[in-house]
């Protein structure tokens, strides 16, 4: 098998490989990559690279791993996860992505493709004009220093007290939509100023809005998809990806600034300068991990005003309330963030970057309502393909510090792909299959081309096989927004 | 020509990256102030309702380029623009860099300006500035 690396990768299962410590000097524990033998050879030489990295950090424990949509980022890879002792391991902002909590957010409703079909062009119209997307675009929430300070240490929670969401909405997002150690005094004022104008924004990139189709054919396991909301019958849901926007990104920027200099005075140094990292239990990192939690409340408040706005769209287009078009959040998941967590080694300080919490059946940390199913995971395609909802497994909490994939991963460049196909010709194309495409940016549509990423069908069978994950439903696209 | 700048295909698979060359390191940094004016939005369908006087100062070229460019990044968001230009000029008194431009712009309409990429961040991802005889090069990946 010809892979994009030198270092020796040993089988352990056909979806589990290793990288041992004897390949690279420093390496503290093995490196495992999760990915079939065919997803294994198509990964980029950052992947090898990266994750190897990773495993040189201070506190490290078992493995780093990378799930099968990784990819190159900057420090870890995409679909990178580790985890580090509290006492002695590192907190790096490498290691959670400059987005903070970017995440997906899946809210179902009892409409069908009947329903939907003859009002899409109008449905897609009301949401393109109510989710501001794209560069630079404002949230129409307008917020003062004080009122952001309670977003960063509220999140979703602050939404609900001003009406922007229903009160079972918060049992239905990630850690209640709200973690806990957010300071704002350890925000800088360039952070404010960039956040303070964008929640309930979407952002651009590979961020976007979609309505989807859930057909019977397309229901893996009825039972968990029943409990779930998922009813199949060609139901509709709405898919939302985005996160921190320049608040996260600024947050990031600034401690990564730190770092570098802290990292002389504790004497660490790492292999690749994006790794800047810190003792968890420093100063230093203690004020990183409460600066992450406030970029990690505001995305969850992100998501959850646009919700709200796509609440107000459905409404305005069907003329029937929200509540009464059955529009219940079925879970909103973060895929770039750092959590303490508890594991037989002891509390661990789990990085995801580009990579989604699991929690099995009857996980403590996991409500009442998840006990029997396990934690939803939301799983983004290209706006071509599916995406997935899947749940969370024992296995993931032993093999993986409760961890999993988080959508398809790019497998072609930006520039690349616009050499291929225009943002007009992309458009066109996909209406004439079914799937209506609004966005901001023509030259955006064409860089996220559906060749432009992994086919996500195979990365989530990975998953599913290697039991870290259990696949529930694939949900279909028929209507995108684009920033 | 002064200055130029490309993009580069084959590094940040998920973001975007360029080159930009000067004769100068002056021209050096309008090279990669146009790559990032272009990389948000088609500068000719920007106005220029909106200015901003920035100056900023480093002894390191290579730190102040990246300041410089953030300083952008950070006026898109706090003010909701894009650029149509940022005419600059970098001097070096008693070993300490200075760049001094007035940023000229638009608040974001899509209905009459091509807008392409909401940059996030500048990274320090194969961040570099060098020179090769009277040329100066940077490489700049863009997290967006």
């Amino acid at each position: 098998m010809r892979l994009n690396t030198d270092m020796r990768v040993n089988r352990i299962t056909d979806e589990v490989w290793e990288i041992p410590p004897s390949e690279k000097s420093g390496m503290l524990v093995p490196a495992r990559i999760y990915a079939t033998p065919a997803i294994l050879q198509s990964m980029d030489r950052g992947v090898f690279d990266q994750v190897t990295n990773v495993a040189c950090l201070p506190g490290i424990q078992r493995y780093a791993l990378c799930m099968p949509d990784g990819h190159w980022g900057y420090g870890f890879p995409i679909g990178g996860v580790a985890a580090f002792d509290v006492r002695n391991g590192v907190i790096s902002p490498g290691g959670v992505g400059y987005d903070v909590n970017c995440g997906m957010r899946l809210i179902r409703t009892d409409l069908s493709l009947e329903d939907v079909q003859p009002r899409l062009e109008r449905l897609m119209t009301e949401l393109f004009r109510n989710v501001p997307a794209g560069v630079g675009a404002g949230g129409l929430v307008k917020l003062n220093r004080a009122s952001l300070e309670s977003v960063m240490v509220k999140g979703a929670r602050w939404c609900i007290e001003e009406g922007y969401g229903w009160h079972q909405d918060i049992g239905h997002i990630e850690e209640d939509g709200c973690l806990g150690g957010a300071d704002p005094s350890k925000i800088s004022d360039q952070a404010v100023g960039r956040g303070i104008n964008q929640l309930g924004t979407l952002g651009s990139g590979n961020h976007y809005l979609e309505v989807q189709v859930v057909s019977n054919d397309r229901i893996f396991d009825p039972l968990t998809a029943a409990a779930l909301g998922i009813i199949g019958q060609d139901q509709i849901v709405v898919m939302v990806h985005c996160g921190s926007r320049g608040f996260g990104h600024q947050v990031a920027s600034d401690y990564l600034k730190l770092f570098e200099k802290a990292m002389r005075r504790y004497g660490i140094s790492v292999k690749d300068q994006q790794l800047a990292c810190a003792p968890f239990g420093s100063t230093e990192g203690q004020d990183y991990f409460a600066a992450m939690n406030c970029a990690a409340n505001m995305a969850f408040a992100n998501r959850q005003v646009i919700t709200y706005q796509i609440r107000k769209a459905f409404a305005a287009v069907f003329g029937r309330s929200a509540e009464e078009l059955g529009m219940e959040l079925v879970y909103d998941v973060a895929h770039n963030i750092a959590k303490v967590e508890r594991y037989p080694e002891g509390d661990l300080v789990v990085h995801r970057k580009g990579a989604t919490r699991a929690f099995g059946p009857g996980h403590i940390e996991l409500p009442t309502e998840f006990q029997q199913t396990g934690q939803p995971v939301i799983c983004g395609g290209s706006m071509e393909t599916g995406s997935y909802l899947l749940v969370g497994t024992d296995q993931a909490s032993r093999d993986t510090f409760g961890s999993t994939m988080h959508g398809s991963g790019r497998t072609m460049s930006r520039a690349q792909a616009k050499k291929q196909v225009r943002g007009e010709q992309l458009q066109r194309q996909l209406q004439q299959r079914g799937i209506l495409v609004k966005a901001v940016s023509m030259s955006g549509l064409a860089e996220e081309a559906g060749f432009a990423y992994k086919n996500i069908s195979e990365v989530v069978e990975t998953v599913d096989r290697a039991g870290i994950t259990k696949k529930v439903a694939e949900l279909r696209p028929i209507g995108n927004i684009k920033g | 020509m002064p200055h130029s700048f490309r993009f580069l295909e084959d590094i940040a698979l998920a973001d975007i990256a360029f080159e930009a060359k000067g004769d100068s390191i002056e021209e050096l940094f309008r090279g990669a102030t146009q790559a990032l004016l272009e990389t948000l939005a088609n500068p000719t369908s920007v106005g220029s309702a909106w200015t901003r006087w920035i100056t900023k100062m480093d002894e390191d070229v290579a730190s102040l380029l990246f300041e410089w460019l953030s300083e952008l990044i950070y006026w898109k968001d706090a003010a909701g623009v894009v650029y149509h230009e940022a005419p600059l000029a970098l001097t070096c008194e008693n070993g300490k860099w200075m760049v001094v431009s007035t940023l000229v712009g638009a608040p974001v309409d899509r209905q009459i300006q091509e807008l392409r990429n909401d940059v996030k961040g500048i990274t320090k991802h194969l961040y570099e500035v060098k020179q090769h005889g009277e040329q100066w090069t940077a490489r700049v990946v863009l997290d967006v």
